[in-house]
């Protein structure tokens, strides 16, 4: 189970309204390496894993990643809530507006919505966690684009504190291969799988 | 920065080095000094979120309950600032 703490994992705090760059973030949320699949694809990996120090990993790293998308869905929010119709037309914001207002649903920055083709699950601990440290890579330079075209440091600040935690999920996740390999036939990992094969 | 988001940012800090830490201890669980560091992150989070909690309203939903009405509802959420 889960228990909610009423407060963000990093201040969040936009004055302005500015729908085109909301959109652009929006894709942390609900695009193919967004935050959303992110948390789910290393919930649904613990299950089937091996070793303990793995389990714990991929329950606090997921868990984490829920508190991302708390925050990128505040910068959304907090980028469009006072939008007008006009802005809505002029950003290019406006055909996400006619399906969801200023509702927070998970589209990536082209538009497309979430889709669990984004969330990896082999059921097999080698392949899960190459597929996390890819992932994590992946989320990294998403932040590297979005913070090569904003330039409002209120809206900077937050996505450089989600950048920095890819890399640190990024080390954790490389601990967490090393775990396995350690525990696995050193001359053949691929032996067996060890996440079913008794 | 209003008081609140000071009070607030403390305990952000604190939970955040905590955070930090667990992770790195779920995949050194004998590494005596982050332990000793986890458990002084933790006594000082507690202090930091009840001097927030007794001035701005629960954190969680346990420290909800303790007047004559449920605080858990009250603003600002999270996502929310302070016009």
């Amino acid at each position: 189970m889960w228990i909610y703490e009423k407060k963000l994992e990093f201040p969040v705090k936009i004055g302005k309204t500015d729908p085109a760059t909301a959109q652009l973030i929006m894709s942390q949320l609900g695009g193919p390496d967004g935050e959303l699949a992110a948390s789910t694809r290393y919930l649904s990996q613990r299950y089937s894993m091996p070793w303990n120090e793995i389990k714990g990993t991929l329950t606090d790293v997921g868990t984490e990643e829920l508190a991302h998308a708390e925050m990128i869905a505040s910068i959304v929010h907090q980028l469009t809530k006072n939008m007008t119709p006009e802005q809505a037309k002029k950003s290019g914001f406006d055909k996400y507006f006619v399906d969801h207002t200023v509702g927070i649903y998970p589209v990536s920055a082209g538009g497309i919505p979430l889709d669990a083709k984004y969330i990896g699950v082999k059921g097999d601990v080698i392949a899960d966690l190459n597929e996390d440290l890819a992932a994590e890579q992946k989320a990294r330079v998403s932040y590297d684009n979005l913070l090569r075209l904003i330039d409002d440091p209120d809206i900077r600040e937050p996505l450089k504190f989600l950048r920095a935690r890819e890399i640190v999920h990024y080390q954790r996740f490389g601990e967490a291969l090393r775990v396995a390999q350690e525990n696995m036939d050193c001359r053949n990992f691929y032996a067996v799988n060890p996440s079913f094969d008794k | 920065m209003s008081e609140r988001e000071k009070l607030l940012k403390k305990v952000q800090v604190l939970d955040f080095a905590m955070t930090e830490t667990a992770l790195y201890l779920d995949t050194h669980p004998s590494c005596t000094a982050a332990l000793e560091y986890y458990r002084t992150l933790l006594a000082e989070k507690k202090k930091a979120q009840e001097s927030y909690e007794c001035q701005f309203g629960p954190l969680v939903q346990t420290s909800a309950a303790e007047g004559d009405k449920w605080t858990w509802i009250q603003c600002p959420w999270p996502w929310e600032t302070e016009e």
